[in-house]
């Protein structure tokens, strides 16, 4: 528990006092019953640490902070889940939608790139091409931080 | 002038206080600001845990306040200024003009009767309607009627039909000047609007209820004869929800009550038992996060609401709350603490167990008397451990639920409208023989 | 009125009819958009979830660039605005945080001095232009539509950043309201479309959509008007999609805010771009015709 409330956006960790507001307020959680807001707050103050960073709950959160919200104690728990999915990056856990984004973040500068329509559309209707990156200004940056070898890990 | 006390706040704990003061030979002024005395526990159906009927602990206290020869009430009347110091302030004290002779009217509700002009009932949280000539409640002391200038329409018909001539249209708001010993603050407290939180739907669905508005729906004064039927319809309520804790323990900026308003546990156990005993056939649920049952019986009687009384108790803090657009049935999303799935559970009436937060015109009242507030807007006590009644200002006291969330609810607040009385006249008699 | 415009990824990528609507729709608001030579991504949630370090220092290199110019960022989409306001939020207020990023950004010569302010589109024109002078700018007012405003999830939320109540009247519907429409309240607003999970687990994204078209729908209206290029997709193409999985049919058109305003301005749209909307947007065509 502790870990994670030293893990930047996973100090709310400590105010949670599992009332269940985020669960049940969550837009996935009425579909995957796996994906539990509380329940993941529950594992991390057990300190089940294998289960927490082992499994594909915190990769169904929207990131929509509607539990965040609605959570009376600021347990950050919208939060919490971008702590985990950092902590459990740092194992080698990455989904593979994620990891293509990130790949394409690292060699374009964008989390996606133009499709031929969209480039045939700018053309044609005077809104010039693709904006340009600097992508070896992006490159300088995401090596300083080691991105590129966080989503290489577990290949 | 050692001898005098002007008490602000005719609740329960603010009666007390006077009824001491004033069996010790002090001169009490009891000032209420409304339009007549009874605060909170008059709305109140039953008490817990004994479950007697609160008006019936009141009223003979009441009684005894407008009996006593020691006892001035100052009713629709507000304390605006004060100088001075303890043993010696000076007060001026503004009264509302009624519209109504004091000395003639008997209470007897002929003109209320005949007036045409309506108006919410304030007393019944709003639901139904009064006059604009009108007695707060059936029991109301002083037994006199009001004219609320902002809703009669000025047609007269009260004047021609009261038989003691009481109307008196000319009335004007009356300065009243008084020389007292000390002062004592017992103002209560409001209910926290729950439209803040607006997942829960109050304001927008009509049979989303905060408990004071269950409170008057049951209680036999009420504007349903006690009669406890759903705003939509009408039609009795078979499946009711509790929800605790809406605004308090909630830490966030823009509702800002982090703390617990220690009885709402109690009084929504106290009412599921009294619709249960009504509607042997209900069903209901309270929805909670921690079940705060703590003093004399408390415990006890929240383990006979589930064995004897079939209450259920959820632990689970529900997320939101949908509206059935054509029944007005509501539907409550929550996790349900077994299964650790979402569910959604259908029910006709849902009241809501909002934060208790101090008065409307508190924060004005302190400024006049220079008392501190904390964050909350609840009066400061000098010292929470050693002088939890005084204030900072010697000999401006405090009672009741002004001061904050106590342990208990009323024993709570009639003990400490006693013990201030106390504080006022060991002040008093230590200034005295200085 | 002078923004650094920052485009995003999404919008120049799969829906450069919006960026059009906004270029046309600026001027008419006295709106000058400085383009933001070199910007990258705004590093969205799927970043975020990856490093956090990462995500900050790309962001305030975004931040940087438009305190260069001496501008407010004007972003159009909720993810980037998401991503921007609160790396701006979180250097502005934490120290340790600043030092950590400006060493990065040091590498490629910038340092962040939290003087830039960062504004969405229509909250640009609710604080900066104006409600008044956008209802001048409308000569077509769409009298009769009712529309369900998708917010978006970013755009209110978190709220203790955005402090500003979202279930209501808000600024967004008042803008709404100004091109004549009508805003009508339905369950659920502030709801997620189900957007970021697209690409991921595109499963639960389109269950998602399902709970907010639902929702949607129960409210009677005519067509659903978005801010975030994430929502439109979702919620334009998802109707297919939800088609084909569920075979529940909405039939609710999707356009985006900037495009409503447009129409409303009397300007029409092009047949390329009405060609983007998966779900035909031909009742509201028929609306602006009228006139």
């Amino acid at each position: 528990m502790h870990e994670v409330a030293n893990t930047p956006r996973g100090q709310g960790v400590l105010a949670c006092i599992q009332c269940g507001r985020c669960t049940s307020s969550c837009p996935v959680a009425r579909v995957v019953n796996e994906h539990n807001p509380r329940k993941l707050m529950e594992m991390i103050i057990l300190g089940l640490r294998s289960e927490v960073l082992g499994g594909q709950l915190p990769w169904y959160c929207l990131s929509c902070f509607t539990c965040l919200d609605r959570c009376p104690q600021g347990g950050d728990v919208g939060e919490a889940m971008f702590a985990i999915r950092n902590l459990t990056v740092k194992k080698g856990n990455i989904p593979e939608g994620i990891r293509t984004q990130a790949r394409s973040l690292f060699e374009t500068g964008r989390v996606v790139n133009a499709s031929k329509m969209a480039l045939i559309q700018r053309e044609k209707y005077g809104l010039g091409k693709e904006p340009v990156v600097n992508i070896e200004d992006v490159q300088r940056i995401l090596r300083k931080t080691s991105f590129d070898k966080l989503i290489t890990k577990g290949l | 002038m050692q001898k005098e006390v002007v008490v602000v706040g005719g609740g329960i704990s603010g009666i007390q206080a006077s009824l001491d003061l004033a069996n010790r030979g002090f001169k009490v002024y009891l000032v209420e600001k409304s339009p007549c005395i009874g605060g909170r526990m008059a709305q109140l159906d039953k008490t817990f845990p004994t479950m007697d009927c609160s008006m019936c602990i009141l009223a003979p206290k009441m009684i005894e306040c407008a009996h006593h020869p020691n006892i001035q009430l100052l009713t629709y009347s507000e304390l605006k200024e004060i100088k001075g110091s303890v043993g010696n302030f000076k007060v001026k004290i503004l009264k509302k003009p009624r519209y109504v002779d004091e000395k003639k009217c008997t209470g007897c509700g002929i003109c209320a009767e005949n007036c045409p002009a309506e108006a919410p009932n304030e007393f019944d949280e709003n639901i139904g309607i009064r006059k604009a000539i009108y007695m707060p409640f059936p029991q109301a002391v002083p037994r006199l009627m009001v004219i609320d200038k902002d809703n009669c329409v000025e047609c007269g018909l009260c004047d021609k039909v009261c038989p003691a001539n009481a109307v008196d249209r000319e009335q004007k708001p009356e300065e009243i000047k008084l020389d007292v010993g000390a002062i004592v603050v017992a103002t209560g407290f409001d209910m926290f609007d729950p439209s803040a939180i607006p997942q829960y739907g109050y304001h927008r669905f009509k049979n989303v209820v905060t408990a004071m508005e269950l409170e008057r729906l049951l209680c036999a004064s009420g504007p349903t004869e006690g009669h406890l039927i759903r705003p939509s319809d009408g039609k009795i309520p078979r499946d009711i929800a509790f929800i605790q804790c809406v605004g308090s323990r909630d830490r966030r900026e823009w509702i800002d009550h982090s703390y617990c308003s220690s009885i709402c546990c109690k009084y929504a156990v106290k009412d599921a038992v009294l619709i249960k005993e009504h509607e042997p056939n209900s069903r209901i649920v309270i929805f909670y996060i921690d079940m705060r049952a703590f003093g004399k019986g408390f415990q006890e009687f929240v383990n006979r609401a589930k064995s004897e009384f079939g209450i259920e108790f959820i632990r689970s803090s529900p997320g939101e709350i949908t509206e059935d657009p054509t029944s007005n049935n509501l539907a409550i999303y929550f996790e349900d603490p077994i299964t650790r799935t979402v569910q959604k559970f259908s029910f006709d009436l849902v009241v809501l167990c909002p934060a208790l937060i101090p008065r409307e015109g508190v924060k004005e009242l302190a400024k006049i008397l220079n008392i501190e507030l904390d964050n909350y807007g609840f009066l400061k006590s000098e010292d929470p451990v050693k002088k939890p009644l005084d204030t900072k200002v010697p000999g401006i006291f405090a009672c009741g639920y002004c001061l904050g969330p106590k342990t208990g609810d009323i024993p709570d607040s009639i003990t400490q409208g006693s013990a201030t009385a106390t504080r006022v006249a060991v002040v008093l008699s230590l200034k005295e023989a200085s | 009125m002078k923004y650094a415009f920052f485009l995003g990824c999404l919008i120049p990528a799969r829906e450069p009819n919006y960026e059009n609507s906004i270029r046309k729709i600026a001027p008419k608001l006295d709106i000058e958009l400085i383009e933001m030579k070199g910007a990258n991504c705004c590093a969205p949630f799927s970043i975020q979830s990856v490093d956090h370090m990462s995500w900050l220092a790309l962001a305030a290199r975004n931040l940087c660039m438009a305190e260069q110019m001496g501008l407010d960022i004007l972003t159009l989409c909720n993810d980037c605005y998401e991503s921007l306001l609160m790396t701006n939020t979180i250097l502005k207020e934490d120290k340790e945080k600043l030092d950590k990023v400006n060493k990065i950004l040091a590498d490629v010569g910038l340092e962040f001095k939290g003087k830039t302010n960062v504004k969405i589109f229509s909250d640009a024109l609710y604080e900066d232009v104006g409600l008044e002078k956008v209802r001048k700018t409308i000569k077509n007012p769409f009298n009769e539509l009712r529309v369900a405003v998708q917010p978006g999830c970013h755009l209110a939320k978190p709220k203790r950043i955005h402090f500003r109540q979202r279930m209501g009247p808000t600024s967004l519907d008042e803008l709404v309201e100004a091109t004549g429409a009508k805003s009508i309240l339905y369950e659920r607003k502030e709801a997620c479309c189900g957007g970021p999970l697209r690409g991921v687990n595109d499963e639960v994204a389109l269950h998602v959509a399902k709970q907010k078209l639902d929702s949607i729908k129960a409210a009677g209206v005519d067509c659903i008007v978005t801010v975030c290029p994430f929502c439109f997709i979702e919620l334009d193409m998802g109707q297919l999609e939800i088609k084909r999985h569920f075979g529940e049919e909405y039939n609710l058109p999707v356009v985006s805010f900037a495009e409503l305003l447009r129409m409303a301005m009397g300007m029409k749209l092009e047949d390329w771009e009405i060609k983007t909307h998966r779900i035909p947007i031909t009742k509201i065509l028929d609306m602006v015709e009228a006139k």
